[in-house]
């Protein structure tokens, strides 16, 4: 009976740990420690506070960065009995971080997500050694709170760091696909409660294949960067601009409508033709670009906007490329 | 069997109060709660909508947060403190979305909450948990 209770349980708690990684996943979230110990309480559903409150994330379709993170921890993590809690976790972590480790490595990741897993794994391998320290630490932590906290602080400021690099795009410096998609969510917001208008912008460098596969991925990388600076200078201090994936940028453009945003997109346009190139990049006859243009509709689903931007900019390639489309 | 008297209202029409004291905001919900049937008031901030509750107490009130006067986390406290002011779902509607935001509204008695921008189908969801 014991046994077959354990193997229960042991089946149990594999089942919560699957349900732990797919999250971290599905969420984008570091595969740190205490990301696995807050979602490990999430699943194992013996918070009902926690699970309500991740439940509203969830269904806002909110992202669950460094600071929502933390305060989910802080409000109903370490407040809920907090030294058998930590405890506990920290053993958790101690048999789940190794198989994570692993488990990291066979992530279902798109090809552009690749070196963000390369570099998670590397920050997995960090925070196991770290883990290790904090885990005596907080067996120790009645007595030594002081230094407990300081090698929490310590922790939490290098995750901060790493979080920080990783909203920005590696190669141009611009947000990333992440920071677009928390900017798009904050922008709407705003503009559904103003009832100001916001414009969105998707750029798309014309023949770049041509680019990279006539004078290789660095003409290709001058050439993203070139633009990157081009549309940098093309907007306003409170634009957003972002390297949307691959080839495509995006700028997202608040109390802006259409035919002004349209206006910006030709404005970027003229002033890719006019810009001097550097020297590296390829001798091409002309870099030129396509961009979509789309006014938010307060109460359409953002996917739906996005998407109707995305097929102005189909259009607009269809149509001779170098060019401006209104959706 | 006979009818219980909740058969014969069933057919009613839903009562939702709107606070939020962007007309923007009220006139998006209004177009958006259009094909749901539901009888729709408005109410520019707590106090407002706290005095149209003592008229008649809605099924749903979609509620923002930072409004003048009465905020809605006030409002939601003075409500549930009402006679029958425990039955009207209370959703918060709100461009607030840190998780404390959260816990003080789930402790103060809200139902929901719905984080700005949402979308038709996201705002109809939280209307077609109501009883009917």
């Amino acid at each position: 009976m014991a046994v077959k209770a354990a193997a229960a349980n042991t089946e149990k708690g594999r089942a919560v740990a699957d349900a732990v990684l797919a999250s971290l996943q599905r969420y984008e979230i570091a595969p740190t420690p205490d990301n696995y110990a807050l979602w490990y309480e999430y699943h194992a559903g013996q918070n009902p506070g926690l699970r309500r409150t991740i439940d509203i994330l969830v269904f806002n379709n909110s992202s669950f960065d460094e600071k929502t993170l933390r305060d989910l921890k802080q409000t109903y993590l370490y407040a809920k009995e907090e030294e058998s809690a930590l405890r506990e976790s920290a053993l958790k972590l101690q048999n789940t971080l190794q198989q994570m480790v692993g488990s990291a490595a066979r992530l279902a990741a798109p090809s552009d997500l690749r070196d963000e897993v390369e570099r998670i794994r590397y920050l997995v391998e960090e925070v196991v050694r770290e883990s290790r320290q904090l885990a005596r630490s907080v067996r120790l932590l009645r007595y030594e709170p002081g230094e407990s906290a300081a090698t929490i602080e310590a922790l939490e400021n290098h995750l901060a760091r790493a979080l920080r690099d990783a909203c920005l795009d590696g190669l141009t410096g611009l947000a990333n696909r992440k920071a677009f998609d928390s900017a798009i969510h904050r922008l709407a917001g705003e503009s559904m409660n103003s009832g100001q208008d916001l414009s969105l912008l998707l750029i798309d460098i014309d023949h770049f294949k041509q680019v990279n596969d006539g004078w290789g991925h660095c003409a290709g990388d001058a050439v993203l960067c070139h633009l990157a600076k081009v549309l940098q200078q093309s907007v306003r201090g409170g634009d957003h601009v972002a390297r949307y994936g691959g080839e495509e940028f995006s700028v997202l453009l608040p109390r802006t409508d259409a035919s002004s945003a349209f206006a910006v997109g030709e404005n970027i346009r003229e002033a890719l033709a006019r810009e001097p190139r550097p020297d590296f990049t390829p001798p091409m006859a002309s870099l030129t670009v396509s961009i979509g243009v789309s006014c938010y509709e307060a109460g359409e689903p953002l996917s739906d906007w996005v998407r109707r931007t995305d097929t102005a900019l189909y259009r607009a390639k269809r149509e001779g490329r170098n060019r401006v489309q209104l959706a | 069997m006979f009818n219980s008297p909740e058969a014969t209202t069933a057919a009613r029409r839903k009562y939702c109060l709107l606070t939020d004291d962007s007309p923007n905001i009220r006139k998006i919900v209004r177009r958006l709660l259009e094909p749901l049937n539901v009888e729709i008031d408005e109410a520019e901030n707590g106090q407002v909508a706290l005095e149209k509750c003592l008229q008649r107490m809605p099924d749903v009130i979609l509620l923002d947060w930072n409004m003048p006067v009465m905020n809605g986390l006030e409002f939601i406290v003075a409500l549930r403190g009402l006679p029958g002011g425990a039955t009207p779902r209370v959703v918060f509607c709100t461009s607030e979305c840190s998780v404390d935001h959260i816990r003080q509204a789930i402790g103060s008695g809200a139902d929901d909450y719905l984080i700005k921008p949402f979308d038709a189908a996201m705002l109809r969801a939280k209307l077609d948990v109501l009883p009917a």
